[in-house]
């Protein structure tokens, strides 16, 4: 087992409640206080033909036009593997066959909501989209669906099975399945933060290639461990990546104004990067399923600009930050499902 | 019959979400497949519940549409002479 | 494979039973599982289904789980085929083995979402059946009725999920993050879905009859299936016997349409000659096909053209098991991983039942006899999806 590698976030784009396929809220980040906001979507019209777009629900337009513009960016057209995480899938396509399953009946029910409500309807547009027959998968596994598709992506990066990978992290939040996610209590009931809505994606290579956002050194998951298996995960990372704690210059988390998801992230941080300091996302782009995709874009954009502006900070005593070295990435799942990300910048 | 025809053409854009199509731009002679409107297969089966919903006319094969879905004159003709409602 | 990868195990709930010695006797005896809907509550009972023929009650039961829990049907058949696998393998808890629970699933919780949607809506009464609802959530219960799995993923390519499931659990052994997986997929059949099929007319009112010139479409199933993988290391480490090795797999992508295969089965094509390349072997090596069938007039053409193209005039023994089991749609690549393993380790051909006149566009026709011409040394089981995802798996002897 190869205990280097040279693994690169090369591009990224984004559909979210931030201004989309941009940077901007780096410096101008716009603030939501509702407890629901959908994301901000650019006029597709400009983008798709009509009888490209006729069929598609919102997650797959921003879905497909996120990836064409990685693959535009990056000039990687036809990369080796898509491979997608979404926690819910095309869950507008399946509300609209479920309704009208469960109050109309089944007799005059039609295919195409139902055609398009399979989770990996996403990975697959963007295949026949592209003309991609390469490897292609989708993880949906609640809150760790995107990390556990870039860990893929990683491993088979890693062993030089693919060269190039297409990752995605792509979520959609209906009005109708965030009243449902109200009631569990996993939105909405919280005193602060707020639901948004994930659409990104990014082109990882195995050889750096000139304007590449920074370097992916390693993910490492694990599922409800006590706090000496958390440590062990975290410093195989670390082995595997050739670092130390030393090297990471900040710890970014999914805190969210949520009390019992962020009480988890104090003690974890608390016991395990008890000097470091902590940044933040979720109060840019709210809390979703595959929220964390966005916050390692957030992270790759700031070591791309070698800058982490003074709102990405959890203290809000800090100014910014100019340099960055390691950030590292951590996030749990409701409390079961662990993950550890580490990123560094292109020429470390 | 050209009433059903306009109402037809307007049916199918709502159905099959032709965001850019006005009932004008169908030709009623013109091919709905292949060339023409451009619809596939996955439209054809959307055209069978269509035609059950709002005419009344049940198709058990998908074979037998692709002989009524040819263009919107023949769909409106065997509406026309087959609609239970 | 990057690496030697062993089958310690394997489990499987399906119309033919619970368990692998029901299945194989169901498969020797040509006793189908496919009969008129029992436990589906649907207005289309006029489709044959492939139940497992246990009520979620009866299944509760048998794990011992107590009657108001939070279960969903899918949850409950992956259960009984991971508990099946792990005592097979003797995989017990405290082994200081990282453990992974790989699993595919695609419907997941849809089965109580269907039933309950209005309440889910409208009031707090069913709120454990909203948690239970999605792909992530029915892995979780399997998983934590164990407490032994230190890595949880779910897969969801539709109909290919187990097989990209078990794919996925030998990468994770390949590169180190686990010293054992247990992978494979679960599903119940759903109103949801049945219905979707029969939007899209694919869905026979006969025993469905791949591979079949009259063939009309294909019969559902459900079931569950889970494989334990392990690499040498391991193996060797806690003294387990291997059973057979699973020697390649590929996933590619047809990228032609969502829910039909091209005409000539491109990506069929791939991901076979793919996994022949992944385990170093050639067409001739193979000795059984367990196609991936349906019994749909698309997929059927489209995997047999793509099966010619990669074993061109010597074509080994092929068949469906689908008129069995019925298309367990998610789990169907891990329920015909285990019928290939089945027929690899008795050495026998599962026959294509309901085969009666040739399909014009092929020169083969579909196994219809038990015995295979030579002992069976690999095996190649397909798995096709919704959107093109096609998955072939190759299983050989030691």
């Amino acid at each position: 087992m190869s205990t280097t590698n040279d693994i690169y976030i090369l591009a990224a784009k984004q559909i979210s409640v931030q201004p989309p396929l941009t940077d901007e809220w780096l410096d101008d980040p716009l603030r939501y206080a509702a407890p629901y906001a959908r994301a901000i979507d650019p006029d597709y019209r400009q983008h798709f033909a009509p009888n490209v777009a006729r069929r598609l629900g919102k997650i797959l337009k921003r879905a497909l036009l996120t990836s064409r513009q990685v693959a535009a960016a990056t000039g990687v057209t036809n990369p080796d593997a898509i491979i997608t995480g979404t926690g819910l899938g095309c869950i507008e396509n399946t509300e609209i066959f479920l309704n009208a399953l469960v109050r109309e009946g089944e007799e005059l029910l039609t295919p195409t909501y139902f055609m398009q409500s399979t989770h990996n309807t996403i990975s697959s547009l963007i295949a026949i989209d592209a003309g991609c027959r390469g490897y292609n998968s989708t993880y949906v596994h609640k809150g760790a669906s995107f990390e556990c598709a870039l860990a893929d992506a990683f491993a088979q990066l890693e062993s030089r099975r693919i060269q190039t990978a297409l990752v995605g992290a792509h979520d959609e939040m209906t009005p109708g399945y965030f009243t449902l996610l109200t009631r569990t209590g996993y939105l909405g009931r919280a005193a602060a933060g707020f639901s948004g809505e994930v659409a990104l994606s990014m082109m990882l290579a195995a050889a750096r290639r000139e304007n590449a956002l920074c370097r992916l050194r390693g993910v490492e998951m694990t599922y409800r461990p006590d706090s000496n298996a958390l440590r062990q995960a975290l410093l195989r990372l670390l082995q595997r990546a050739q670092c130390t704690l030393n090297d990471v210059d900040a710890v970014m988390t999914g805190v969210s104004g949520q009390q019992v998801n962020d009480q988890l992230y104090a003690s974890v941080c608390t016991a395990l990067f008890p000097r470091k300091p902590l940044l933040r996302y979720k109060h840019l782009f709210g809390e979703a399923y595959t929220a964390s995709g966005l916050g390692v874009y957030a992270a790759a954009v700031c070591l791309s600009r070698q800058r982490i502006p003074a709102h990405l900070f959890a203290e809000h005593r800090r100014g910014e930050q100019r340099g960055v070295g390691h950030i590292l990435f951590y996030s749990h799942a409701e409390g079961k499902n662990h993950s550890f990300i580490l990123l560094s910048p292109c020429g470390k | 019959m050209e009433e059903l025809i306009l109402q037809l053409k307007q049916e199918i854009i709502r159905v099959l979400n032709l965001e850019d199509v006005t009932p004008a731009g169908i030709a009623d002679s013109a091919p709905l497949f292949g060339e023409g409107l451009g619809l596939d297969s996955i439209d054809a089966l959307e055209l069978i519940v269509l035609m059950e919903k709002r005419y009344g006319i049940k198709l058990k094969d998908p074979a037998q549409g692709r002989e009524i879905f040819t263009s919107i004159r023949v769909m409106a003709e065997y509406i026309h002479a087959n609609r239970t409602k | 494979m990057a690496k030697e990868i062993f089958v310690t195990g394997y489990g499987i709930a399906s119309a033919l039973g619970a368990g692998k010695e029901a299945t194989l006797s169901a498969l020797r005896e040509r006793r189908t599982g496919i009969a008129p809907m029992r436990y589906l509550k649907t207005a289309h009972a006029e489709f044959p289904v492939g139940e497992v023929k246990m009520s979620n009650g009866e299944m509760m039961r048998a794990l011992r789980i107590p009657e108001a829990a939070v279960a969903t049907r899918t949850s409950l058949m992956g259960t009984i085929a991971v508990r099946e696998a792990l005592e097979h393998a003797r995989i017990r808890g405290q082994s200081g083995l990282r453990v992974a629970l790989i699993s595919g699933v695609t419907v997941g919780g849809m089965d109580k979402t269907e039933l309950y949607y209005l309440d889910f809506l409208e009031n707090d009464t069913k709120n454990a059946y909203i948690a239970a609802h999605d792909c992530g959530a029915c892995t979780e219960m399997i998983a934590d009725y164990f407490g032994i799995f230190s890595a949880v993923q779910t897969i969801s390519t539709a109909c290919s999920s187990a097989a990209n499931a078990i794919m996925r659990g030998a990468m994770l052994l390949s590169s180190g993050r686990a010293d054992v997986a247990v992978a494979g997929g679960c599903e119940c059949i759903t109103k949801f879905h049945l219905n979707g099929f029969n939007t899209l007319m694919i869905l026979d009112r006969k025993p469905c009859r791949p591979f079949d010139a009259h063939r009309a479409g294909l019969n559902l199933g459900e079931g569950a299936a889970y494989l334990v993988l392990e690499a040498e290391d391991t193996l060797r480490g806690r003294g387990a016997e291997p059973l057979c090795r699973l020697s390649g797999a590929a996933n590619t992508c047809d990228a032609y349409h969502q829910t039909a295969s091209s005409p000539n089965g491109e990506g069929a094509y791939l991901s076979m000659a793919k996994a022949l390349e992944d385990a170093r072997l050639t067409p001739k090596d193979v000795g059984y096909i367990n196609a991936h069938g349906t019994g749909t007039e698309n997929n059927d053409l489209s995997e047999g053209r793509a099966i010619q193209r990669v074993f061109g005039d010597s074509v080994p023994p092929v068949s469906s098991t689908k008129p069995f089991t019925g298309h367990t749609t998610s789990a169907a690549g891990g329920v015909e991983a285990v019928i290939a393993l089945l027929a690899l380790q008795h050495s026998f051909i599962p026959v294509n039942l309901n085969f009666e006149q040739p399909m014009p566009e092929l020169a083969f026709t579909p196994a219809v006899t038990e015995r295979p011409p030579v002992p069976l040394r690999h095996v190649l089981s397909n798995s096709f999806g919704f959107g093109g995802n096609d998955t072939s798996l190759i299983f050989s002897t030691l």
